[in-house]
């Protein structure tokens, strides 16, 4: 009988340590709609995206508005984990140890998001689509477009939601990168391959490493490294990466953040993958051209893109304002400004810069990830190299085809768009 | 105001609980002597209506020899005080003046001499007025922390709860409320003063109920004030039962020889529940007739404690142990077979602590097998509802909408009150089934806050502890059983009911002892309380105990042939 008196004692105070770790947690997670208090979640510009007034939980009027912003407000429900309303709605609401939950007034959190730019995105990609898109401002870190397809609208708690709808594309997810993934190959070998401009590839359709083919898309004959890069040459690169090293390449995707997870104010972002166990040279080779099982987040490739558009030099990323954002040097400032160059060549040269950016200078690569199923991921990736209009942009349309195409022009739609609306 | 009685319900509850467990725990070990056993150069005190003589080192009166088993006899006095020497199988025989006892039992005179397996004892009992004068030394119960105060307090409380319902009850329910704590409160005064007319002073055990009781009863005010009439009427109810079975459990002979009639009864009342019950959540365990819905399997409760204890003159034969047994199984399969789980494992815990209580030689192997054999059968027809709810123990935060959805509910309502609550119907888990059975914890601590909610827990210990302490000095080994017996079930039954809906334990759905609403249960936690009642002589303490320097009644009547005793085949 003791003994039962003993095990009560000890479930007490199991549950007595468990409440004080956990209470918050416990308690807000119903108590959401019950402790009356108010606030709102704004955009960049003032746009409420999502409020509560203790009584009701309110969404912006605009169905295109609350579908294209889903994925950064999340729901007061919690089905999106990523969302700001998961992440931040216990802290918009009262609560200690001592008094449980309390109301608190009038919480405000002001996103960097741009809500208008969010629906234009919407619209460019397509309702219809699978994909997302990032836009960041390198300079600043400002997150101002993050969008994710297929979306959800959160009022219509009953209606058919599409499959995979609640995932943010941008954060939870990681795709084979293809193509852009030269960017990173680029970079080791500026940094580890001596007289690089001097030297030049020969392509011609297909190239044996190790007897084992890997293809291109063309015959590119001779060509420069910033013509490989331009030309997305798969014999060029192939070779570059087997040239490295696979500790090499390792080193860089590693260095450059694309296996870890990373975290924005607080809301968690996926991993990738590129193989780390000893592969051989052929795969070493399809690795590094974004093949193999490569798999990158749209979030890291960002993450980079930023640092190569502002110097090396990445202000990470951040989602709410008045946020002091962390400062690193991720790339070698030589490094980006070389693959800067080279990326603008590839917009210049290969993309049509000229028309599908108008007026800008835009720095770009594409990607065509072949999943071996016949169909490819649609990449397009890149920055303004404008002091006015400082971008950074993810794009992905899955199974898209591709990248130029697919992605490319929602870039294209959403960069100018951007140009012409935007004070940075 | 509702914030300051927040605050003001907290001290009380504290210093009630302390006052309580100061009066009922910090006592001194003061057996009651009842006679002299002399042997050899040891004069033994016997300081229990029954002793056990054997070589045993758990006999109360050593005897260490050839002749003497190791349970041998057991020396028991009746409520008229007259005493009896039990044969317990042994080989070497009791005498006195070489007449032989039989387990049926010999007189024993003032001045005898007991021959147990050749070895002699002189029995010397305590004189009327010496017993007078040792029992005016012992300390009166309630002497130094008067419960009249610490009723009081509990008065306070209660009005301190009735003021929250003020301002959050809705205007047709409050009068009912009014009522009932109105009504409650004098119930608990009448009881009082009827106890000390009689010159009873120990009122903790009913302090500590009532304590329980009120908040039981502001947990319906705030869930169903529809029903708070019913709660009364049946608090009512439960109090004249526990006086009721108080009283009957006074005069030992009595309670012992109608306990083939409860075991009977019992055993009627799980027939009628398995043939006619309503199924309901799953468990077939309820009957409705004439509006109120009953559950027979609480009252079975009470039935499964008073025949499950025992005298030590009867418990070592093996008739009684068979007796025990069979009722056992039949308690635990049926329940099982009803599908009311959770009482069938609160009964099983049950019977592994009387069996521990009882523990002979031959029947600890019977009781071990039985025990296996229960677990066994549990075990496998439980296996489906185990695989149900062992899936979701642990993870109810997984499937808020699904099978975690009570426990789920219940932790963040629970948490969300903090340590002072929301006050009386300031809550929101009231709204949510089975709030105020099955998740009453939460919906105390939501209301009245984490404090309020261990001190609850607290006060059901408190019991325990009590329980455990006054069995030691209890008279007969049937109160001391009976005692701890009744306290480890309710203890059980809120362990099961605390942990299962805050995901420590998997969730069975069986009541917090007073505090959750169900007119049965709280009729069967206050009968259990009757238990505890007669297992307290402390000096004056209950009304359930005759004193001690009370002389007994002698109505000339000396053999106690009882239902039991003729259902008892004699053994030649």
């Amino acid at each position: 009988m003791l003994l039962i008196a003993a095990l009560v004692i000890c479930g007490m105070v199991t549950y007595l340590l468990r409440y004080v770790d956990h209470g918050k947690e416990w308690a807000l997670y119903f108590s959401r709609a019950n402790s009356g208090s108010t606030g709102q979640l704004v955009d960049r510009n003032g746009i409420t995206l999502a409020y509560f007034n203790g009584v009701d939980n309110y969404f912006s009027p605009d169905r295109i508005t609350r579908a294209a912003n889903y994925h950064v407000t999340g729901d007061y429900w919690g089905r999106t984990g990523t969302g700001i309303l998961s992440r931040y709605w216990n802290d918009m609401q009262g609560f200690s140890l001592l008094t449980g939950t309390t109301r608190k007034e009038d919480s405000l959190l002001t996103l960097c998001i741009d809500a208008r730019l969010n629906d234009q995105i919407y619209l460019s990609l397509g309702e219809e689509s699978t994909g997302c898109m990032l836009v960041c401002n390198y300079r600043t870190g400002e997150l101002l477009g993050m969008v994710s397809t297929p979306s959800v609208d959160p009022i219509d708690g009953e209606g058919a939601v599409r499959d995979g709808a609640f995932i943010n594309r941008c954060l939870s997810a990681s795709y084979t990168p293809g193509s852009i993934f030269k960017l990173v190959t680029a970079a080791a070998a500026i940094e580890n391959l001596p007289n690089l401009s001097q030297r030049t590839w020969y392509c011609e359709h297909e190239v044996k490493i190790a007897g084992v083919p890997i293809t291109c898309m063309a015959d590119h004959y001779t060509q420069t490294f910033e013509q490989a890069l331009a030309n997305s040459c798969n014999v060029a690169f192939a070779q570059i990466a087997v040239e490295l090293g696979q500790s090499t390449m390792i080193q860089y995707v590693t260095d450059y953040g694309f296996l870890s997870g990373h975290s924005i104010d607080g809301i968690p972002t996926v991993k990738g993958n590129y193989p780390t166990e000893f592969v051989g040279d052929p795969e070493t080779g399809w690795s590094g051209i974004g093949q193999s099982t490569d798999l990158v987040c749209p979030y890291s490739m960002l993450r980079f893109l930023c640092a190569v558009a502002n110097g090396g030099t990445l202000v990470e990323p951040h989602i709410l304002q008045n946020d002091t954002p962390a400062i690193t040097q991720l790339v070698n400032p030589n490094t980006a400004d070389r693959l800067g160059q080279m990326m603008n060549y590839n917009a210049v040269e290969h993309y049509h810069a000229e028309t599908m950016f108008p007026g800008m200078t835009v720095c770009a690569k594409t990607g065509t990830a072949e999943l071996g199923d016949g169909t490819s991921h649609s990449w397009f990736v890149g920055f303004l190299a404008d002091a006015d209009h400082p971008y950074a942009f993810v794009t992905l349309v899955e199974r898209g085809g591709f990248g130029i195409t697919a992605a490319g022009s929602v870039a294209s739609e959403v960069m100018q768009w951007a140009v012409e609306n935007l004070d940075a | 105001m509702l914030a300051l009685s927040k605050y003001v319900l907290i001290i009380l509850s504290l210093v009630l609980i302390i006052r309580c467990i100061r009066s009922m725990l910090s006592d001194r070990y003061e057996p009651e002597i009842w006679a002299y056993l002399r042997y050899g150069e040891t004069t033994y005190t016997l300081t229990h209506w029954e002793t056990i003589i054997g070589r045993s080192l758990n006999a109360d009166v050593r005897v260490v020899s050839p002749g003497v088993g190791r349970v041998h006899a057991v020396l028991r006095r009746n409520d008229k005080g007259r005493w009896r020497v039990y044969d317990i199988f042994s080989k070497g025989g009791v005498w006195i003046k070489s007449v032989k006892a039989g387990p049926e039992g010999l007189p024993v005179e003032n001045g005898d001499v007991i021959n147990v397996g050749g070895e002699k004892l002189r029995f010397r009992e305590v004189t009327l007025s010496k017993r007078e004068k040792l029992e005016s030394k012992r300390t009166v119960a309630g002497l130094g922390i008067s419960p009249a105060v610490t009723l009081l307090e509990l008065t306070v409380f209660q009005l301190c709860l009735l003021l929250q319902h003020y301002f959050s009850a809705e205007g047709d329910t409050l009068r009912a409320i009014a009522l009932a704590f109105v009504a409650l409160i004098a119930l608990e005064w009448i009881c009082y003063n009827a106890m000390r007319v009689i010159n009873r002073s120990g009122f903790e055990i009913e302090t500590l109920a009532f304590y329980l009781t009120s908040i039981g009863m502001s947990v319906v005010a705030s869930s169903a004030p529809e029903d708070m009439f019913k709660q009364i009427l049946l608090t009512i109810a439960a109090v004249v039962l526990f006086v009721l079975l108080g009283w009957w459990l006074r005069k030992l002979d009595r309670a012992m020889s109608a306990r083939f009639s409860v075991a009977v009864i019992s055993v009627l009342l799980m027939l009628v529940n398995i043939v006619f019950s309503d199924a309901l959540l799953g468990a077939r365990n309820w009957l409705n007739f004439a509006g109120f819905s009953f559950q027979p399997s609480e009252l079975v409760k009470v039935g499964y404690i008073y025949v499950g204890a025992s005298t030590l003159d009867k418990l070592f034969r093996r008739r009684n142990l068979y007796m025990f047994i069979l009722f056992s199984t039949f308690c635990v399969v049926s329940l099982a077979l009803i599908g009311d789980f959770g009482t069938a494992f609160i009964f099983f815990v049950t019977f592994l602590v009387i069996s521990f209580l009882r523990s002979g030689s031959v029947a600890t192997v019977l009781l071990a097998v039985t025990g296996a054999g229960l677990a066994g059968f549990l075990a496998v027809s439980v296996r489906p509802y185990i695989a149900r709810r062992f899936s979701t123990w642990g993870h109810v935060w997984d499937d808020v909408y699904g099978a975690g959805f009570q426990q789920s509910r219940a932790m963040s309502a629970a948490a969300s009150g903090g340590l002072y609550g929301k006050g009386a119907g300031g809550g929101w888990l009231k709204d949510i089934f089975a709030a105020n059975t099955d998740m009453v914890f939460a919906m105390v601590c939501e209301e009245q806050g984490l404090i309020i909610g261990v001190i609850m827990v607290l006060a059901v210990l408190v019991l325990a502890f009590f329980a455990v302490r006054t069995a030691r000095q209890g008279r007969s080994a049937y109160y001391s059983i009976a005692a701890c017996a009744a306290m480890s079930m309710l203890l059980v039954q809120l362990g099961m009911n605390v942990f299962g809906s805050l995901d420590i334990l998997p969730f069975t759905g069986v009541t917090f002892p007073f505090v959750s609403k169900g007119g049965t249960s709280l009729l069967s936690c206050w009968m259990l309380m009757a238990f505890i009642k007669s297992a307290d002589n402390r000096r004056d303490a209950s009304f359930a105990v005759r004193s001690a320097a009370q002389d007994e009644p002698d109505d000339g009547e000396d053999e106690d042939l009882s239902s039991w005793e003729v259902w008892q085949p004699r053994k030649k």
